[in-house]
């Protein structure tokens, strides 16, 4: 084994759920041996019935078991493993953690400590962005301190602009301007409401985008500064900026815009040093223009969309690069085969969005050609109140985009899950959304969808939000 | 299966000795029976009237399981059934005691469970909450941490607590080590050390049963 290689033999899955079962399933295909850690009531869980080995480490409150550093290292070093997977969430995304682990010689699976403190604090993020030539949304540096300045920022912007709180969002003290004659009215509204909302009225001004589209850049990047971009996914299907439903490569891409936004992302990566898998999330508006919002330095919830069409396993190359292998590939080498779209099932009442635990009564997963499924629920489990929503992800490969939304519509008419509420007959209307089949998607796709299909638990939200947003 | 537990049934009912009926008959009156057999209120055997029915014992194990009981047991004339369900899964299900016709009922149960592994992987705490379930009425004190159990404060040193040692909320009974720190685990009970659940060095979950203390 050359220098600064050493396979693992153990690993420890620091979370629970879909992707703490991810990551034990490809842990089997590599021989590497599992450890999973559980709160109380998760002893039944999926994750810990496929591990070699398992700890409750806790009761049910995350910060006192999945979010609990001395009980996870402390079981770390009883099992006497020799790396850590945070997964997503939890855990993944402290640098505190990672640092810890590395004290503790255990290998944290992702970034460097240090990385993963630059790219969680947005302002640092984007300086560094910035230094990295990688365009960020124009926009007033720090808080407006006068009409005038508010007036000059715009300008060199480039109107619309969008006046926002910098105490909190939620579309509370936002309000988009067209014209320098709407701006200093708009000012002192927004700063009033805001001061109401968050007892601080301090705006700031940033480029407005109509209908942007969230697209992201997925990374993989090794410890010795190679870096290669897996495409992209299309994430707009959002509520209250969670992510409903991906897909892979983005409807609206083009050759050039891919290559252009991937090798912004490259030099990103190199520029700071990242390493492991991570994403580059940005924002593009209707000129094909893009910006940079924020980079997560760990594995995604929608990494699946991308392992299709590229014939990858992120999770094994993240260990891989963990081991110290070299990436292995160069960017000539990436496939991109076909169509994915995923969708996320989540324990909810798909109209109220009300969380929906409980016992699953009765359970059949779809199958068939190009479908994956990514769960941890099984018939007569019961769904924890502790926890997120996610219960399942469905997952389909096709060779169009056309192929792919009859193949997810087949396979969600095929999912069964009884005895709880699940998102997937929102799912299924989606697909059968004509904006949704031509490609019209935006990150406001979803607040429309919900008010023209006449979501009766949610059409006034939505209405406020809308309005508070315009 | 329904035909193998009809003809169990038309067997106790018929009273002639198989060899008196031609084939064709007892053929027909099987088919019959077991038609018969559909309808709810078929007619059983006079010692089994007074005891359970299938819907009766269905909605029993509905109950069982919707609440995650761990063991039942009922008892009528003529009728015993026990139902078991092994929180920890280390066995498979207790096999019911059923008189003939529920036997559907049996391996639908099982059936529900066979698709994810009966055995949860080893893990620290096994052993000993086995054991410490069967002691009932003893107070329990649990890891509160993950760790390796110590009964004495250095190698050489004697114990915290032994069997028959009398505790108090305050009294340290052991230390758990993690991450290079000892902590002290105080009983927050007072009573006499009646179990020991670990054994030195040990290495113990959040939650698993230590020691056991019969209070007074």
């Amino acid at each position: 084994m050359s220098n600064g290689q050493r396979r693992f033999r153990k690993i420890l899955v620091a979370n629970r759920g879909e992707i703490a079962c991810r990551i034990i399933w490809t842990c089997k295909e590599m021989g590497i041996g599992t450890v999973a850690v559980h709160s109380d009531v998760d002893r039944d869980s999926l994750h810990v019935r496929f591990a070699d080995e398992s700890v409750c480490i806790g009761p049910a409150p995350s910060a006192q078991s999945y979010l609990n550093i001395p009980a996870i290292i402390s079981a770390a070093e009883i099992f006497n493993v020799d790396a850590i997977h945070p997964g997503y969430g939890f855990l993944a995304e402290s640098a505190y953690f990672a640092e810890i682990c590395e004290a503790c010689n255990i290998k944290f699976i992702g970034p460097r400590p240090n990385i993963i403190q630059l790219m969680g604090e947005k302002v640092a993020a984007r300086n560094a962005m910035k230094a990295a030539g990688v365009p960020i949304l124009p926009g007033s540096e720090g808080a407006i301190e006068s009409p005038e300045e508010a007036a000059k920022i715009a300008k060199e912007i480039g109107y619309p602009v969008i006046v926002k709180a910098s105490g909190g969002g939620g579309g509370r003290g936002m309000r988009v301007v067209h014209s320098e004659s709407e701006l200093a009215h708009a000012l002192e509204t927004a700063s009033t409401e805001a001061a109401a909302a968050f007892k601080n009225g301090d705006v700031y001004i940033e480029r407005y985008v109509e209908r942007p589209r969230h697209i992201e850049i997925q990374v993989l990047a090794d410890e010795y500064g190679d870096c290669a971009y897996l495409g992209e996914r299309e994430c707009s299907i959002q509520r209250r900026h969670q992510k409903l439903l991906e897909e892979a490569p983005a409807p609206v891409m083009t050759p050039e815009l891919r290559q252009q936004m991937g090798e912004t992302a490259i030099a990103a990566c190199k520029s700071i040093g990242y390493s492991s898998a991570g994403t580059f999330e940005f924002l593009l508006d209707e000129d094909g223009r893009f910006y940079f919002m924020e980079m997560n330095t760990r594995i995604q919830v929608e990494h699946p969309v991308t392992e299709m069409i590229t014939l990858t396993d992120i999770v094994r190359n993240q260990i891989r690069i963990a081991e110290g292998d070299p990436l292995g590939f160069a960017q000539d080498d990436v496939l991109m085969v076909g169509h994915a779209i995923e969708c996320r099932i989540n324990a909810e009442n798909p109209e109220t969005f009300a969380p929906s635990p409980g016992k699953i009564t009765a359970f059949n997963l779809p199958g068939g050609p190009g479908v994956r499924v990514d769960t941890y629920v099984y018939p007569e489990y019961r769904v924890p109140p502790f926890y997120d929503s996610l219960i399942a992800k469905v997952i389909v490969h096709a060779r169009t985009r056309e192929l792919a939304i009859a193949r997810m519509r087949r396979a969600l008419e095929a999912m069964v899950v009884e005895g709880i509420k699940t998102t997937i007959p929102l799912h299924l209307k989606i697909m059968n959304d004509h904006n949704f089949q031509a490609g019209n998607i935006s990150t406001r796709f979803l607040d429309d969808f919900l008010a023209t299909n006449g979501n009766r638990g949610n059409s006034k939200a939505s209405a406020a939000l809308t309005e508070a947003a315009a | 299966m329904s035909a193998g537990v009809k003809r169990a049934m038309s067997d106790q009912e018929s009273q002639q000795p198989a060899a008196e009926q031609s084939n064709e008959a007892r053929a027909e009156r099987g088919h019959r029976d077991r038609d018969r057999g559909r309808r709810r209120h078929r007619p059983l055997p006079k010692h089994l009237e007074a005891s359970i029915n299938m819907d009766e014992l269905r909605e029993l194990i509905g109950l069982i399981t919707d609440n995650a009981l761990t063991d039942f047991e009922l008892q009528r004339e003529g009728f015993h059934v026990k139902v078991g369900r092994n929180l920890y899964s280390s066995q498979p299900p207790v096999a019911p005691v059923l008189p003939p016709e529920t036997h559907a009922i049996q391996a639908t149960t099982q059936n529900a469970v066979k698709s994810v592994p009966h055995t949860t992987p080893p893990h620290p705490g096994a052993q000993a909450e086995e054991a410490a379930s069967e002691d009932q009425g003893l107070h329990l004190i649990t890891s509160p941490i993950v760790g390796t159990f110590y009964r004495a404060p250095s190698p050489n040193a004697d114990s915290f607590v032994r069997i028959g040692s009398h505790v108090e909320s305050e009294t340290v009974v052991c230390v758990i080590e993690a991450m290079k720190l000892m902590n002290e685990i105080q009983a927050e009970a007072s009573g006499e050390v009646v179990k020991i659940y670990v054994e030195n060095g040990q290495a113990v979950e959040f939650g698993q049963p230590l020691f056991g203390i019969r209070q007074g």
